[in-house]
């Protein structure tokens, strides 16, 4: 704890050094200020500031603010932004100033040739690689699965990105597990991000501004996790007037009001959504005595955020959200009943503060929490299962541009972790029984970091990064020691007191990215980034669940590390119409965790769940192929990645390398929207991945379920059939399932614009060829053994067939 | 839990199909298979047979093949070494090898009886001469206070067996539950979750219930229609409650996990801990206690 304390003053001087470095310079002067819609006043991420005599770019940050040093004079200053009306404007600067500036919406005509007025070369001039924005716009183009509009889904269709599975919301990000992506909501981490077991994200895409992933070459203000940092930012709620909207689905419907609280000075959003079919399946749709009575099942997500800007220097923002999924099962036959409540709360509270035109800062107090309950009752018994996290956390990211040349990122994070894997309890009438305690493990998380982009000349800029973090695990706990012969029993603990340190871990992680412009139109970046990750997810399944845990790295659990180099070459066509590129990576991780062979949920009762890992490494490399464009009625991208990734565990499958579930050779996914006329658009997604690795038994033999011995009414001894078919399974993941491929469409029909009304339809088909995708392999055994007829079928489940959907939006 | 899981998605997402598909698995070769039995009172017997490729089908005249004929099979229980003979066995009409058993060769007379709180070390060389061996103890039985049946709410005249257990108060253990309906049922049969331990029950006493349990894949009538899994008013119910070594709990906690798993697309697949040194299957010891249930 003093080397936090001592790490906190450390940061806090930095800081004031920096502040005190602020002394003007005479012989620049310093253009900032915020660019954000005309429409809505929502700020604006990413919009590029461009000065035309120099030829210097800068782009705004996550709360749309820029700055940019330069000589006085005069310059044409180039405002812009992907689908809005380039604002380009003389300004003679002789002292620094503040330029806030608003876009308008391109209102697309129908015949008219969309110009590209902006000269849209970031991602040549940029550092940055393997990272990818996607507009919610865009997102919402897409074809989706019972006309849900998911964020998740949608950035699976990048290269490099794989899904968890068919309909499934999960990702797997260059061959990293799922637990491996930091998905950030408002700046509050996710630590759930799907409804109803995977099929569906938490995000609710009408509270959505803006979506980034970055992948690999991850800089250094972000950390945590080895794979990805998914950033999803909330719309700040329109604050010139009030709007609504909403849409009814097959699955949810939806419903968001935005507005003014001050006008042009605080506004308010708050969107809802939910499904609607457990309201059909009770009284008086379903009578109260009929066999699926009493099942139920809903989610809903709630988000809300308000802010207020107090001045040009300082603006708060409070956003909130809270999603939960609820089922309920109740069986006639036994009595058995279960209720699964699970879901996630976040609230972040956020403070920009300007101290000047050249340094920005964001201060946040962040709460997450994620809950997963499992209770079941029949008559006398009840039996209880939760399991969550959660964070309470602070945070401070600075941003500094001391001049045109340098873009410098410093701050800290701060987050206190509760954790509480697989808690039980259950009982018999009056009869608890013995299943410990709660159990909780909670941890201090510390990370300062800084970061330079340096642009040394026309042709080279680097982004060079440090970040220092460190993790103690602290009491109360309690160490189970395990008999090493036999790992059932605990033959001794040792306890620690509430703020007793139990371990520490402190790392550094350099962070380097550099970029060579060959010319305007085409550049080559490498990437190198070593990270730790301190929290894990512990799975018993073969894919991700609610029922997953998070535990902490600990004096059994080493912090998971990742090395990473990317090689990337980067082309724009045709005028920026068309962007290209082509990346390389390699990755390797350590200290991978999976549970024992054969562990179940019970073995972390009355133990640590460490107790039951085991520790492994990885690696994964491949390529990914990307053409993207941006511009005209038809827009969209082509994704391909050839990758490989493998796992090595000594104590899973006899200490050889095995496949990873998700090393998938070949991944495709082609994306397109065109966008016919005023009242039409049509969106197709086809994706194509080879099958996932499974382990399949390779061999059946028998075994009698109970003595199979009788002795006849005369003494006689007879054998009767009574065996069992059990599997033998040998290399994990040696077996391949069918390639997976699926094409979806859809069409938007615009209704005709009222004054304070508009409607579109969005009809979508799914899996328009009805291809049958392997989602499980199960065996069937027919006959048996004795009467000599058994046979064994292998049969491939195929989750969605052909679906079709209608959805209605409306806005007003 | 994930069985559960899995119900639920295949329950919500109806549009789902399933198609037989023909699977290339690697051949590799077969392993000797142990199921063998001690029970107190009775003689040990043990039948040995081999593991098969994974969709070979068994058909009658295939069925010896994958029998383990022409072994050396013994048991000692810490007095005495008895050899067990292979016996010609007839089921269904059909002459099966594979089945030994500690009975006399001339007399058929058993030379070796099951005893509670002896450990019995089984040793098997095959025609092969492949080497098998195991280690088991016979638990001392613990008997139920009470058992009873009860009718489900909602159901006329089904229900589950229950029982009032006292587990002893020290840890270590373990259970495997069996019942047989009188002229209904020619062996004692175990539900899924028969297997259980006292992990998180020690030294409690208590009730639990179980369903009644089936021969695997049985068609019949009662055990595929709303009878199925459930007792009815009118059975005689015996109870065969078995105190079980940690090696045979551990085979059935992990068998019955595997065959309830089947495919499930949120399970791991993994194999069954056996407690056969040189081979599969198990060596398993049963202790039992009996209880009569009349269910009205």
């Amino acid at each position: 704890m003093k080397k936090l304390i001592a790490l906190f003053v450390i940061h806090f001087l930095l800081f004031n050094q920096i502040v005190l470095a602020q002394a003007p310079t005479l012989s620049k002067i310093t253009v900032s200020g915020y660019i954000s819609d005309a429409s809505t006043g929502e700020r604006m991420i990413g919009a590029a500031v461009y000065f035309k005599e120099i030829e210097k770019a800068v782009s705004c940050n996550a709360y749309g603010f820029y700055s940019m040093s330069v000589a006085p004079g005069t310059y044409t200053i180039v405002f812009s932004y992907v689908g809005f009306v380039t604002n380009e404007a003389k300004y003679t600067l002789t002292k620094n100033q503040s330029i806030n500036i608003e876009l308008k919406p391109r209102v697309i005509e129908t015949q008219e040739v969309i110009v590209s007025a902006q000269k849209q070369e970031r991602n040549i001039q940029s550092t940055e690689m393997s990272k990818i924005e996607v507009g919610i716009d865009q997102i919402k183009a897409l074809p989706a699965l019972m006309g849900e509009v998911d964020v998740l889904k949608a950035i699976q269709l990048l290269p490099g990105v794989k899904s968890a599975g068919e309909g499934n919301s999960g990702f797997y990000v260059r061959g990293g597990g799922p637990d491996q992506n930091l998905i950030l909501l408002d700046e509050a981490v996710v630590y759930n991000a799907s409804h109803l077991f995977g099929f569906f994200s938490v995000f609710n895409s009408d509270a959505i501004k803006n979506v980034s992933l970055t992948k690999g070459g991850m800089p250094a203000q972000y950390g945590g996790r080895l794979s990805s940092v998914l950033d999803i930012s909330m719309k700040d709620g329109n604050n010139k007037e009030v709007h609504g909207e909403g849409g009814i689905g097959y699955i949810a419907s939806r419903f968001t009001l935005e507005g003014p609280i001050i006008k042009d000075k605080a506004s308010f959003i708050v969107s809802g959504r939910r499904t609607f079919i457990d309201l059909l399946l009770r009284e008086p749709f379903v009578p109260a005595n009929s066999r699926i009575a009493g099942n139920s099942y809903y989610f809903f997500d709630l988000n809300g955020k308000i802010n207020y800007t107090i001045s040009n220097k300082d603006r708060l923002y409070l956003s909130c959200y809270l999603g939960k999924d609820v089922f309920n099962f109740k069986s006639p036959e036994t009595g058995f009943q279960v209720k699964i409540p699970w879901g996630n709360a976040t609230a972040a509270f956020r403070w920009n503060h300007l101290f000047n035109e050249k340094l920005f800062v964001n201060n946040s107090l962040i709460f997450t929490n994620y809950n997963f309950e499992f209770g079941a009752a029949q008559q006398q018994f009840d039996f209880k299962i939760f399991s969550g996290i959660r964070d309470y956390s602070l945070k401070s990211d600075f941003n500094w541009y001391p001049t045109v040349l340098h873009n410098v990122k410093f701050g800290m994070n701060y987050i206190y972790h509760r954790f509480t894997p697989t808690n039980v309890s259950a009982r018999s009438g009056d009869v608890q029984f013995d299943l410990g305690g709660v159990k909780r493990y909670y941890a201090h998380d510390l990370a300062v970091y800084i970061n330079d982009d340096w642009e040394i000349d026309d042709q080279w800029k680097v982004s060079g990064g440090l970040r220092f973090s460190m993790f103690e695990h602290v009491g109360p706990f309690t160490r189970y020691i395990q008999d090493p012969l036999n790992t059932n029993n605990i033959i001794d603990s040792v306890s620690y007191k509430t703020g007793d340190k139990v371990k520490m871990y402190a790392k550094v992680e350099p962070r380097f990215n550099v970029r060579y412009q060959i010319n305007n139109r085409s550049s080559i970046k490498a990437s190198f980034t070593q990270n730790y990750q301190y929290i894990h997810l512990a799975s018993f399944g073969s894919v991700s669940l609610p029922t997953d845990v998070w535990v902490p790295s600990t004096d059994k659990v080493q912090p998971q590390f990742s090395t990473q180099y990317a090689l990337g070459y980067f082309k724009n066509l045709k005028d920026n119409t068309f962007e290209t590129s082509v990346e390389a990576y390699y990755k390797t991780m350590e200290n991978l965790i999976e549970y024992r062979e054969g562990a179940t949920p019970d073995q972390d009762v009355n133990n640590n769940a460490d107790n039951n890992f085991v520790f492994g490494k990885g690696d994964s490399y491949g390529a990914e192929f990307f053409i993207k464009k941006n511009q005209g009625k038809l827009t969209g991208w082509v994704g391909y990645t050839l990758s490989y990734t493998n796992r090595q565990f000594a104590e899973i499958n006899y200490g050889k390398e095995f496949p990873a579930k998700y090393d998938r050779r070949h991944d495709c996914s082609i994306v397109l929207n065109y966008q016919k006329s005023k009242k039409w658009t049509f969106g197709a997604v086809w994706v194509y991945s080879t099958g996932d690795a499974l382990t399949l038994p390779s061999q059946k033999y028998f075994a009698s379920t109970t003595p199979p011995v009788s002795v006849g009414a005369n003494g006689e001894i007879n054998l009767n059939n009574n065996f069992n078919v059990l599997s033998l399974y040998q290399a994990r993941n040696s077996f391949r399932q069918k390639a997976y491929h699926r094409l979806d469409i859809s069409a938007t029909y615009h209704g005709k614009k009222h004054k304070h009304y508009e409607g579109s339809w969005v009809f979508s088909i799914y899996n328009v060829y009805s291809r049958k995708n392997p989602y499980f392999i199960y065996f069937n055994v027919d006959g048996n053994s004795v009467d000599g007829n058994l046979s064994v079928q292998a049969k491939q489940v195929s989750l969605f067939g052909l679906i079709p959907s209608v959805t209605y939006n409306f806005k007003f | 839990m994930k069985q559960f899981l899995y119900l639920i998605v295949i329950a919500i997402f109806f549009s789902s199909c399933e198609e037989n598909i023909s699977l290339d698995l690697p051949r590799e070769d077969p392993r000797v298979v142990v199921d063998g039995y001690v029970e107190t009172g009775l003689p040990p017997y043990v039948l040995l047979s081999r593991s098969s490729s994974y969709f070979d089908p068994i058909n009658p005249g295939a069925l010896n093949s994958f029998a383990e004929s022409g072994a050396f099979v013994t048991i000692n229980d810490g007095v005495k070494t008895v050899q067990l003979i292979e016996l010609d066995t007839v089921v269904n009409g059909i002459s099966l090898k594979g089945f030994y058993a500690a009975l006399d060769s001339v007399t058929k007379l058993p030379t070796m009886f099951g005893e509670e709180g002896r450990t019995y070390q089984l040793t098997i060389i095959t025609k092969d001469n492949q080497q098998l061996s195991s280690t088991a103890k016979l638990q001392p039985h613990i008997a139920l206070d009470s058992t009873w049946f009860k009718v489900q709410e909602n159901l006329d005249s089904l229900g589950l067996a229950w029982a009032h257990l006292t587990d002893p108060d020290t840890i270590g253990n373990y259970y495997r539950w069996m019942a047989k309906r009188i002229t209904k049922d020619d062996l004692f049969l175990a539900p899924l979750g028969s297997a259980f331990e006292d992990k998180f029950i020690n030294g409690q006493s208590f009730d639990f219930n179980a369903l009644r349990g089936q021969i695997p894949n049985s068609t019949k009538p009662d055990d595929i229609k709303e009878e199925a899994g459930l007792f009815k008013k009118g059975d005689t119910i015996i109870v065969k409650f078995c105190a079980v070594d940690r090696g045979t709990f551990e085979f059935w906690r992990d068998a019955e996990t595997q065959i309830s798993n089947n495919g499930s697309p949120f399970a791991v697949p993994s194999n069954i801990k056996s407690n056969i040194t040189g081979g599969l299957g198990v060596f398993a010891t049963y202790s039992p206690a009996y209880d009569t249930i009349i269910a009205q």
